[in-house]
């Protein structure tokens, strides 16, 4: 969405594309938290 | 409905239900319950066991304004043209049976059910009206006040007037007649949606309609907003305002009746004229334009094939925009008001769209899906069921010896994973590892 509304975010953010955010699971943003990531968002 | 009938390889069950539903595209399993009409096919129709028939019902077709036969045919065009007889109303006289040349009555005939293999389905479930609450708007306490169905019914020819207008308290031709719009829709305590523009033009064409038989008459539409939206549409209301039918834009406020004349006094204010102030006007007949929802039963139908209903409580489509045909489920479409109010137009345009949808998968003899599919480790799985109850395509059963995935249902979106407290289900090409990785990658960087 970002994308094709050429919307400016800053570069520290990473996108990690999943198929659904039901996908997403506690571990794998402990996991981010964990190496150091300041924040998460679950979008979709 | 009758050359659908003629047509060969076309099967038509009226008076029937579905029962169950199971299986997959290509392979569902349908079992319907014929109900029995206690006539055999061998009835043609010929009306003598009506004729004779001494017990009386409400007529259904014609909204219950006249009476029928305990023994009849449904409605003129019914298909089959057969007799059939309401059990409730019938007193076992054995009069009908006795008149039958065909010997076509069969009073211990039973529900027989029917079981079919099915590729695909079409779900068009249709509408009902809404019922307004009793002395909702005077509904269902005076008289002369009477639903938009019930309206149809009386100006049509084949209808329990013959197509003359009258009221129900006295049988007078009405003179001050008065639709009122937006009844149990746009209401933020009822049904919030429109109905798609509908009723406005029932009430439009219904007004020109009488206008065209009683030009003396009257005609007054009661609005919050004509919705007009459509090929034609707009010069439809243009032309009934030029021929003289008033239209107000307003919230009627309250319905009172003369006891004696049982007239209509109707409490409004002209929205568009608020110097007015509340005015007290004075009609015979008053129509109540009636929202569009689901129909009742569609709670069982949605249970036996596991569809969603949206908020409106119409059946949900895959996407309202992108695809507003297709369900979640392959194979299963929606047609028409099954999905959520629509005219005629809409309808036949969606009915057709489904049968496209159907045909192009229908037509190949292989039905591809992505293997981006829930895998289950059944060494792993407690069988606890979280999966089943998170799924939202009920694509997984749990069964003895852990939880299966049917891979057709199955949209790969990892609900069921994520849900998972074992950790024994993954999802193929995106596995935990996969993400573990990349987090990784991208924390690394910095």
């Amino acid at each position: 969405m970002a994308g094709t509304i050429r919307a400016q975010y800053p570069a520290t953010i990473r996108p990690i594309r999943i198929n659904c955010t039901g996908r997403v699971t506690p571990s794998l943003m402990m996991r981010a938290i964990g190496k150091g990531a300041d924040g998460i968002i679950v979008a979709g | 409905m009758l050359e659908g009938a003629r047509t060969k390889g076309l099967n038509i069950y009226t008076y029937s239900e579905v029962e169950d539903v199971e299986g997959f595209v290509g392979n569902f399993n349908v079992k319907i319950r014929k109900r029995a009409r206690y006539v055999t096919s061998d009835c043609n129709g010929c009306g003598s066991c009506m004729d004779v028939c001494p017990a009386l019902g409400a007529d259904e077709f014609n909204e219950g304004m006249n009476s029928r036969k305990a023994i009849y045919v449904a409605f003129a065009q019914a298909v089959p043209a057969t007799a059939q007889i309401d059990m409730t109303k019938c007193i076992k006289c054995g009069l009908c049976s006795n008149v039958c040349e065909l010997e076509a009555v069969d009073f211990d005939q039973e529900d027989e059910i029917v079981e079919l293999e099915i590729g695909s389905i079409v779900v068009a479930t249709g509408w009902d009206e809404y019922v307004p609450p009793k002395g909702y708007l005077g509904y269902n306490e005076y008289p002369n006040i009477i639903t938009q169905m019930k309206l149809e019914r009386m100006l049509a020819p084949n209808g329990p007037t013959v197509g003359h207008l009258v009221r129900p308290s006295d049988k007078e031709t009405p003179k001050r007649i008065l639709f009122i719009q937006c009844v149990g829709s746009r209401d933020l305590t009822k049904n919030t949606y429109c109905s798609s523009g509908v009723c406005c033009m029932i009430s439009i064409k219904n007004s020109k309609l009488i206008k065209q038989h009683y030009p003396e008459s009257e005609v007054t539409v009661a609005y919050m907003d004509i919705r007009a939206a459509g090929k034609d549409y707009e010069e439809y209301f243009t032309s009934s305002r030029k021929e003289g039918i008033r239209y107000i834009r307003t919230n009627i406020s309250r319905i009172e009746e003369d006891p004696e004349t049982h007239n209509l006094q109707v409490i409004l204010q002209n929205t568009l004229r608020d110097s007015l102030g509340l005015q007290k006007m004075e009609y015979d007949l008053v129509v109540l334009s009636c929202a569009m929802v689901p129909p009742t039963g569609i709670g069982k139908i949605q249970n036996i094939l596991k569809l969603e209903t949206s908020q409106d409580g119409f059946f949900k489509e895959f996407h309202s925009r992108l695809n507003p045909v297709d369900t979640k489920i392959p194979g299963i479409v929606l047609a028409g008001s099954s999905q959520g109010p629509k005219s005629i137009a809409e309808s036949i345009s969606q009915g057709r769209a489904a049968a496209s949808s159907l045909a192009r998968l229908m037509s190949k003899d292989k039905f591809k899906i992505k293997l981006i599919r829930a895998i289950v480790d059944k060494e792993k799985c407690a069988e606890c069921g979280l999966c089943e109850l998170n799924c939202p395509y009920n694509a997984i059963n749990l069964v003895k010896g852990g939880a299966e995935v049917d891979d057709i249902l199955c949209r790969g979106c990892g609900t069921c994973l994520a849900n998972c407290p074992s950790e024994a289900i993954t999802l193929r090409y995106y596995r935990e590892p996969q993400y573990e990785e990349q987090i990784d990658a991208i924390l690394e960087e910095t």
